[in-house]
């Protein structure tokens, strides 16, 4: 957490000082994507630029004839996982941080005479001190509950998570005691987690980072210093991607299309990240207008239950956070032990649930401020008038919540499609998605199909998280 | 003086350019009126140093400044919002105006606590700006003008969103000051009011000119 709260931070005053040099917005919109990256990708791309015949060995190997060897296996490679995946997430929320601090500010600062370190100090900090923690308590919460990362890159036990362990538990030692006795753990430490954190909020938002133009330049070694920061970070955030897109080309898609299993996983995914996105979506709208129906006061919010009720909503759209996927799965499992259906059925209900609990929190945090200043804005007038709910909704509601919905759908869908959380306990050859048919085709060293199947996600998921906002545009957001 | 010269900025290229011809003597008070977007802040931005004019110069006392960096130049400016930092007390935002370290003088804070009185403001010492009401944050922000000793006063509109007894007191706070320790004090607003209470003279923005009236 802290190593990717540093680096995020640094990539967002580097960023936000160099707002004016072209491919920035692009440059920013790819970090954004981080979020919905799929993990597995992540780890794929990393393993091909750091592992023992990644390119980093290759380049050391012709350059110096000697090889770093195998060094990303265990802490190193969690690490390395963790800031790429967090660190672009949090430069992202901090630098919308950094971007809201007045212009005055600055000029102030300038005025004043403020050393670099001066203008950190008294104005950027107190600034961006809340997200900070904030992005701090989100990204404590993931590292905590990260699974993927750790069973691709553990390396061995003594680099286990709680979920890792459950997992091996369950599918290799076949130990539902232990399991059970360590989501139990897990369970409780998540909940402390979360009740120390009750403050916890979400920054993430669809909005466009605004350029703070500041009309001077900075002093040339700050510059120096803040291009390399950008250069350095935009190398490791895109040479992952690229080895992906670089390795995955020279793929036999026709055969790998052209496996049943392949088509299965693909037809499972999409189904599953299709119906997840839209119950995630439906259950925000749902959870965001009870929320504002309890803390507004032309609504119930002046009545004394509203409050209580108010903290029980949002912690039910936040339970994710509380319960891990493994240990709901790990319930689900033992469910479906015990009642004879089908194990499709289990597994279907089970991933949905988890890949709805894991977009809630993200979709509350857009959506119910978008809808809290809707209601804000209007009830006054739609009261007065005694429109409809439904003219409410058509009229009014939709074409202001319109683009977070799109955002939600995406985001949701693309959350579904890449996770390898709970399929690692349900997943088999009947059943099946493409992370853990790319998992399957990793562990079973088919590394050229692994890399088509590695581009196919990764173009599935960039083309839906870049073209369904688009389609949901609204002017009035 | 203060005697600004043709000077001439053009944000960007196809836009028009802005001209600008003025002079300020010391305990002077200028205001300058016109429409929003009109160039008027522009101005205030160019002697400031936050933009460069392409041509014209900028002389006080036989100095030209224009060629100055920012932090050289002498003045003080104030903004309509932001002046302080909310989160420290308003003898830290004051002494800011003059030090950067972290423990301050006892004469510093002695210096403090007389332009805390001479701004009304001597219970507030170690009051959190953000407690502050607006028209005191803007005493407050006054005070560090006293406390930098900077010929030169640029006020950015700082007492529009000031109530209407508060704002002409703010205004006639200006107006001592700007007397007492011989400033060259410009005044953007809206307000003719504001003008006809403090204003020496009354420069107008209109079709990107400045203009004596």
């Amino acid at each position: 957490m802290l190593l990717s709260l540093g680096v995020g931070g640094l990539l967002a005053w580097a960023l936000a000082h160099q707002s004016a040099f072209r491919g920035r917005s692009i440059l920013v919109a790819l970090f954004s994507s981080s979020l919905v990256l799929p993990t597995l990708i992540v780890v794929f791309g990393i393993i091909g630029i750091f592992g023992r015949h990644g390119y980093l060995n290759q380049l050391s190997l012709f350059l110096f004839d000697d090889s770093f060897g195998s060094y990303l296996y265990g802490l190193g490679g969690i690490l390395l996982a963790h800031v790429y995946l967090n660190a672009s997430f949090a430069s992202r929320a901090l630098l919308h941080a950094f971007e809201s601090i007045p212009k005055e500010k600055y000029k102030l600062a300038k005025s004043l005479n403020f050393t670099v370190f001066q203008r950190f100090i008294y104005v950027e900090y107190p600034a961006i001190k809340s997200t900070l923690l904030h992005i701090g308590a989100t990204i404590f919460l993931l590292c905590f509950t990260s699974f993927a990362v750790v069973l691709l890159l553990g390396g061995s036990p003594s680099y286990n998570t709680l979920e890792v362990a459950i997992y091996e538990a369950v599918k290799l030692d076949f130990d539902i005691a232990l399991a059970l006795k360590l989501a139990l753990i897990q369970l409780g430490i998540s909940a402390i987690l979360v009740v120390l954190s009750s403050r916890f909020k979400i920054n993430v938002s669809n909005l466009k980072t605004s350029h703070t133009q500041i009309p001077w330049k900075e002093y040339r070694s700050i510059q120096w210093i803040q291009w390399a920061i950008i250069m350095i970070f935009a190398l490791f955030f895109i040479s992952p991607l690229a080895v992906i897109i670089i390795d995955g080309l020279g793929a036999d898609f026709m055969r790998i299309m052209a496996e049943p299993l392949f088509i299965k996983s693909l037809f499972t995914s999409l189904s599953l990240a299709l119906v997840s996105s839209l119950l995630t979506v439906g259950i925000a709208l749902v959870l965001s207008n009870t929320l504002r129906e309890l803390s507004l006061k032309t609504r119930l919010g002046n009545k004394p239950f509203a409050s209580i009720v108010q903290g029980i909503v949002a912690f039910s759209g936040n339970l994710y956070l509380a319960i891990p996927s493994l240990v709901l799965g790990l319930g689900f499992f033992l469910i479906a032990q015990s009642y004879e259906s089908p194990m499709w059925i289990w597994s279907t209900i089970a991933i949905l649930t988890a890949n709805i609990l894991m977009s809630l929190p993200f979709a509350l945090a857009i959506l119910s401020p978008a809808m809290q200043h809707t209601a804000q804005r209007y009830d006054k007038v739609v009261f007065s008038l005694g429109l409809t709910p439904w003219q409410r909704w058509v009229y009014v509601e939709y074409p202001y919540i319109k683009s977070a919905l799109g955002y939600i759908l995406a985001l949701a869908f693309c959350f579904s499609l890449g996770d390898l959380g709970i399929i690692a306990l349900f997943g088999s050859d009947t059943f099946t998605t493409l992370p853990w048919y790319l998992y399957q085709l990793m562990g079973s060293y088919r590394t050229s199909d692994a890399s088509g199947v590695a581009l196919i996600l990764l173009v599935i998921v960039l083309f839906v998280f870049v073209s369904v906002p688009l389609l949901f545009r609204s002017k009035h957001a | 003086m203060l005697k600004i010269t043709n000077i001439m900025y053009q944000y960007a290229q196809k836009k028009p350019f802005y001209h600008y011809t003025m002079e300020v003597k010391p305990q002077e008070i200028v205001a300058i009126l016109g429409e929003s977007g009109s160039g008027k802040s522009t101005l205030l931005d160019i002697i400031a140093g936050f933009i460069t004019p392409s041509e014209g110069t900028i002389v006080l006392d036989d100095k030209e400044i224009v060629s100055l960096r920012v932090e050289q130049r002498p003045m003080t400016i104030l903004f309509q919002k932001h002046n302080l930092f909310e989160h420290l007390s308003v003898q830290k935002n004051i002494l800011l105006g003059v030090s950067k370290v972290l423990k301050d003088s006892i004469e510093e804070v002695e210096k403090v606590q007389a332009i805390l009185k001479e701004v009304g403001l001597e219970a507030y010492e170690h009051t959190i700006a953000s407690e502050l009401s607006g028209g005191q944050q803007q005493r407050v922000a006054l005070a560090r003008v006293l406390i930098r000793r900077e010929p030169i006063l640029l006020l950015d509109e700082p007492f529009a969103g000031l109530d209407k007894k508060t704002r002409l007191e703010m205004l006639d706070l200006v107006a001592k000051i700007s007397k007492e320790h011989h400033l060259h004090t410009i005044m953007v607003t809206h307000e003719k009011e504001d003008c006809e209470r403090i204003a020496h003279h009354v420069y107008m923005m209109e079709n990107n000119r400045l203009e004596l009236t």
